[in-house]
């Protein structure tokens, strides 16, 4: 072979390759032909295996135009295989198509109880301001029930609590959370901030707002210099936590043989904002919590002195906080327990 | 208490429109529930004069009437009633007149003459009881004027707490008004006009016991005519809510509304010899009382009594056979004061709870019951006529003198955080009529102070300079320490005059919160999926022996057991609800029977709550997990076909509840013997914490066929689980340990395992666990088959087994020396490796 035959070959090399490649089909053919000329074993190393026969002139000539040819070639694939590789993507993105209106698969999905929900809320929120919750018992006793709430046996004011008695003597089914107050105070030590939430039971016939078993949480502060003025500023952060800002609050007295002075909490109608419509009476107040300073009686049969410690607590009910926050008309929901009914809160 | 504004208006002046006193009686603590308009329902209906009444032509009962209302055509009206004559005013009904009960007038035509309207009864505009004859109006009535206008009203209707047994009367409430408005109180007039016989000559009165009656305040009233009472007496009782009777009884319920005293009329001829006595029923004594009820009496009863037997319960209902009747000449009048307890106890052992009975349990101040006897007999000699014998029986006539409580003006400023000198706090008294006195003595002296009564009183010993005196009228008997006086104060000021602070205390020490495991447990059945629902604690006798557990392992470390006999409620309100639960799962079933009644099928549900029992005469209560699946568990869809939850579900749950609690994977254990439960498909479950204690004990299974057969054949198929966690009653989650994870990759093997009928997944679990060594990580079951080639009891359990170290990896030969044990311990239990 002489150096024009080489040049030669490399030059049809290169036009034969060039016509391969662009009537390649697609990117596998390419890389067939990648292989076939420019492999270690390819048709140009072929070729240029000739080159050492050639004149040592000569073979920088060679290798120049051999350079040009493998550049030309490579370009050529790659711009090729850049042209396969977009129909491709485009073919494949076309196959892959999907129906993206069908509907996703059901994840399931749980729920929490209202009634516990506004609990656990309420315990926030005075958690927030330094009290620490507790609990007692469900089964009570009459002393710690009433008579050291200061509700004697035959007073008028058991009237309040329609009360289910239970077959142990002397107990009962606890009628509220503020058997809880004694325990409490018992138990510890001023300064106290305690919360009770927990389940009651009333002898009670069931409506839209009553019912036989239902939860309250109570609130205990009790400490030297505990005043009512304090009671009413921390009520109405509570009020803000819970009711957003913005909404009237009042305080008007209330009576609880264990709170002396006694108070009602009111809070503008949620429904009307005021002017008074069905769901408050038409008094533009919806009532949300009983509250008062601790019955001196009260204090001692906790075993404080009430000459120096002075306190108060409150009693709500967290289905009727949960009632006027999520709009729920009758009381009888919590305990049905229908899912339709159970399904938004989380 | 429904209290009429005119009512109140006789005593005491109100410039305020009813919204406006309303809610300022409410701003007082006397919180008015309701504000009724009476006479919204009388339109149309106005002042009539009858011009003439003749027969009417075509029927002997009807009268064809001609009535002016002053100006225009007089009217032709046809009416029924026989009371009636020309010159009488009476209400017209007007055509498109409504009356109470949304009754329609309309021109008509009756017997063939047109009426154009209708005479009224008072019954008819429900103004008085009579519904015979047409309401007779007083000759001096306006005409053509509408009824609402003249007799119309407003009634509040007041909640009067159980302390201010003194306001549940118009006196009362007037007072309230007097205390917002700054007027005077005007009493009514106790004034009797006597005459005759001295009263000791018709009336003698022993009281047996003076504990139970300290007082006893009687009057005579010869010579009355019984009948109706005057309609404006009708009107004001029916405005208040109690129906008129008769002149003699209208009276003393008037005294009761107006004055807060109950009163009792006897027939004096039925009074043998006119003598009383007040006593205690003695066992066998029966009485017939008014409401012809014949009453066996116990000797806790109080009775009036005269020498033959019971004549009336005290202060809770008289008898029918002393009763004042149309045939009455002489009444008896008994203005008493009884024991409240005493009189509430009858009244609930006799299941009657009366207007009177509620007064006498709240305490009547003695005074009352002089001035109560005198009202009433100066309105039954008003009314029914007669005359009132000279003087009154009067068992007990010195009246205490008022009380004083010493309070303290500083400890009223430091209760109530607000800034109220002494001398403002002195002219609030004042408006509830409470006068104020300094303490006599020496500057330096010091006086005893109340500053608790009751069950547990206290007395302090202060300085008189820092006290003041109230001077308690004797109408207000709840006011009888310190702290009722600050109440007084705070009310009569205004809570909304009380400044709102932030506490400035100390505060108490951290304390964890008994809620948070449970919250923890909460939020994590809900991520998984399921509803949580609070059911009832207390349940039917039916519900504790179908769903109670027979023999429940012992529970979660420091959890109470289910324990004791089942607590009983005494008085139920009905037998659906009757005793305590001791499980959860039953109010589960009962909620997915309820949801698949409504057609929801797929139901995950789940309870934090407590059981009950009684262990020797104490309560004891535990808290558990309790859940319930039913129907699907993944939602099905288009894209994944239907399937039942079944026990694999709830181990999942069970499982996932481990990990986040930081359990060891639980052990479960077939459990065959719950009556409620599938025992084919029940277990035990058992997890525990990294020191070894027991974090979660309880069972789960399908719920028992024929068990679902009997209560409800929707909870066919539940999974039912119940379950002691620790931690659940009180404690706080444990803390997850940190995880360095290793750089070295583990090794993974697949086991198929063949084993024969009665081997379980669990046992080859376990002897994979404990023949693998050190170098094991996790054993995991991957599929399960059964069928050709295998023999006919055959299973194919495949396991696929991960190996590793954080300390290298992995040679291959450590690998299937671990392997080849695993093998060996297999053959050796019975089982071989499918190749």
């Amino acid at each position: 072979m002489d150096l024009a035959d080489i040049i030669r070959d490399l030059g049809a090399l290169e036009t034969s390759t060039l016509a391969a490649i662009s009537a390649a089909p697609d990117t596998p053919a390419l890389d067939g032909i990648d292989v076939e000329v420019l492999g270690k074993k390819g048709a140009l190393t072929g070729i240029l295996r000739g080159i050492g026969a050639l004149a040592a002139d000569d073979r920088p000539r060679v290798g120049a135009v051999a350079n040009t040819v493998r550049g030309a070639i490579e370009a050529a694939l790659a711009a090729r295989r850049a042209e396969l590789g977009a129909a491709e993507l485009t073919e494949r993105l076309a196959r892959e198509r999907i129906d993206v209106t069908l509907p996703g698969r059901p994840l399931r999905r749980g729920s929490l109880h209202p009634s516990i929900e506004a609990m656990t809320q309420i315990a926030e929120i005075f958690e927030q301001f330094g009290f620490v919750v507790h609990e007692s018992p469900e089964i009570e006793d009459d002393l710690t029930n009433f008579q050291m709430l200061n509700i004697p046996p035959d007073h008028p004011a058991r009237d309040l609590w329609d009360t289910l008695y239970v077959d142990i003597p002397g107990h009962l089914l606890r009628t509220h959370t503020s058997p809880g107050q004694i325990r409490v105070m018992q138990a510890m030590k001023p300064p106290i901030r305690a919360l009770l939430p927990g389940r009651c039971f009333r002898y009670e016939s069931v409506d839209a707002s009553h019912g036989f078993e239902f939860f309250q949480v109570e609130g205990l502060m009790v400490d030297e210099g505990v005043t009512l003025a304090d009671m009413k500023g921390l009520l109405d952060e509570f009020a803000r936590a819970m009711f957003g800002d913005g909404k009237k609050t009042r305080f008007r007295p209330g009576y609880y043989p264990f709170t002396e002075p006694s108070v009602a909490f009111d809070v503008e109608c949620l429904v009307c904002g005021g002017p008074g419509c069905p769901a408050c009476g038409r008094s533009g107040w919806m009532t949300i919590l009983g509250a008062g300073m601790v019955h001196p009686v009260v204090l001692q049969y906790g075993g404080l002195d009430p000459e120096r410690y002075q306190g108060f607590a409150f009693g709500m009910g967290p289905e009727r906080i949960s009632m006027l926050k999520h709009g729920i008309t009758d009381l009888r929901l919590f305990m049905e327990n229908d899912v339709r009914f159970l399904e938004p809160f989380r | 208490m429904r209290a009429p504004l005119s009512w109140l208006r006789e005593f005491v002046d109100i410039d305020l429109e009813p919204e406006a006193l309303a809610e300022r009686l409410t701003l007082l603590g006397m919180e008015v529930r309701g504000i009724e308009r009476r006479g919204l329902a009388w339109q149309n209906v106005v002042v009539g004069e009858l011009l003439s009444v003749e027969k009417h032509p075509n029927a002997d009962r009807l009268s064809l009437t001609t009535v002016t209302l002053g100006a225009g055509e007089p009217l032709s009206i046809v009416c029924g009633a026989t009371n009636i004559a020309p010159g009488q005013r009476v209400p017209v009904a007007l055509p498109g007149a409504v009356l109470p009960g949304d009754r329609r007038i309309e021109r008509t035509e009756k017997m063939g003459v047109v009426s154009n309207g209708m005479l009224c009864s008072g019954d008819e505009l429900e103004l008085t009881a009579d519904g015979d004859g047409i309401l007779i109006l007083a000759p001096d009535t306006p005409l053509g004027v509408p009824l609402a206008e003249l007799y119309g009203d407003v009634i509040f209707d007041i909640d009067v707490k159980p302390n201010r047994g003194d306001a549940l009367s118009i006196v009362g409430l007037a007072r309230e008004v007097a205390a917002i408005t700054g007027s005077a109180v005007r009493m009514p007039s106790f004034e009797v006009v006597e005459s005759g016989p001295d009263v000791a000559d018709r009336l003698t009165v022993d009281v047996i016991d003076a504990a139970l009656c300290p007082r006893f305040v009687g009057r005579w009233v010869s010579g009355v005519r019984v009948g109706p009472s005057p309609e404006h007496v009708q009107m004001r009782l029916l405005a208040a809510g109690v129906r008129p009777i008769s002149n003699v009884v209208d009276a003393s319920n008037y005294v009761m509304i107006e004055l807060g005293k109950p009163i009792h009329t006897f027939d004096g001829s039925r009074v043998e010899r006119g003598h009383l006595v007040v006593r205690t029923a003695s066992s066998g004594e029966r009485l017939v009382t008014l409401d012809h009820v014949d009453r066996a009496l116990d000797p806790d009863t109080l009775l009036i009594a005269d020498d033959h037997g019971p004549l009336a319960i005290a202060g809770v209902m008289g008898g029918a056979a002393s009763e004042v009747t149309d045939a009455t000449t002489d009444v008896i009048i008994e203005s008493a004061i009884f024991d409240p307890v005493s009189i509430r106890r009858t009244a609930f052992h006799h299941a009657l709870r009366s207007e009177a009975s509620l007064r006498f349990e709240k305490g009547q101040e003695c005074r009352l019951a002089r001035l109560g006897a005198d009202r009433a007999a100066a309105l039954v000699a008003a009314w029914a006529g007669g005359s009132v014998a000279r003087g009154r029986v009067d068992t007990a006539p010195d009246e205490p003198g008022e009380d004083r409580v010493r309070f303290r003006p500083a400890r009223v400023a430091r209760i109530l955080g607000a800034d109220l000198p002494r001398e403002a706090q002195v002219d609030l008294l004042a408006r509830v009529g409470i006068a104020v006195a300094s303490p006599a003595g020496a500057a330096d002296a010091k006086v005893d102070l109340v500053i608790a009564a009751g069950s547990k009183p206290r007395t302090v010993q202060v300085p008189a300079a820092a006290t003041l005196e109230a001077v308690v009228p004797s109408w207000r008997r709840d006011l009888a320490i310190e702290a009722d006086i600050i109440e007084e104060l705070a009310r009569v000021n205004g809570y909304d005059r009380i400044p709102s602070t932030l506490p400035a205390t100390a505060l108490p020490l951290f304390r964890p919160s008994p809620l948070a495991l449970r919250d923890v447990v909460r939020h994590s059945l809900a991520g998984f999926g399921l509803r949580e629902v609070v059911t009832h604690a207390l349940v039917s006798p039916d519900h504790l022996a179908r769903w109670s557990w027979s023999a429940p392992p012992a529970p979660a470390d420091g959890e109470g057991r289910i324990d004791g006999t089942p607590i009983t409620v005494t008085n139920p309100l009905s037998a659906d609800h009757a005793v305590l639960r001791q499980d959860l799962v039953g109010g589960l079933v009962d909620t997915v029977v309820l949801n698949r009644r409504r057609g929801r099928d797929d139901l995950a549900l789940f309870e934090i709550g407590k059981g009950y029992g009684r262990v020797a005469d104490a309560p004891h209560e535990w808290w558990r997990l309790g859940f319930a699946l039913a129907g699907a568990f993944d939602p099905p869809s288009w894209n994944r076909p239907r399937r039942a939850a079944d026990l694999g579900d709830a181990k999942g749950v069970l499982d996932a509840l481990c990990a986040t609690l930081g359990l060891d994977g639980p052990e479960y254990t077939a459990l065959a013997t719950e009556a409620a439960l599938h025992p084919g498909q029940a277990v035990t479950v058992l997890a525990r914490t990294a020191d070894g204690t027991v974090g979660l004990s309880g069972v789960v299974g399908a719920i028992h066929p024929a068990a679902a057969a009997a209560w409800d054949e929707r909870a066919e198929g539940t999974i039912l689980a119940e379950i002691s966690i620790r931690g659940l009653s009180g404690g706080v989650p444990s803390v997850p340990r940190g995880v360095n994870p290793s750089r070295f990759p583990s090794v993974e093997r697949d086991l198929a395992i063949v084993v024969g009928a009665g081997e379980t997944a669990g046992r080859v679990e376990a002897v994979i666990r404990a023949s693998a060594g050190a170098l094991l990580r996790s054993v995991e079951l991957f599929d399960v088959y059964a069928g050709a080639p295998l023999g006919r009891d055959e299973r194919s359990l495949a396991f696929r087994i991960v190996f590793g170290t954080d300390e290298r990896t992995l040679a291959d030969d450590e690998v299937e020396a671990a392997v080849g044990a695993i093998s060996a311990a297999i053959i050796d239990a019975g089982g071989r490796i499918r190749s």
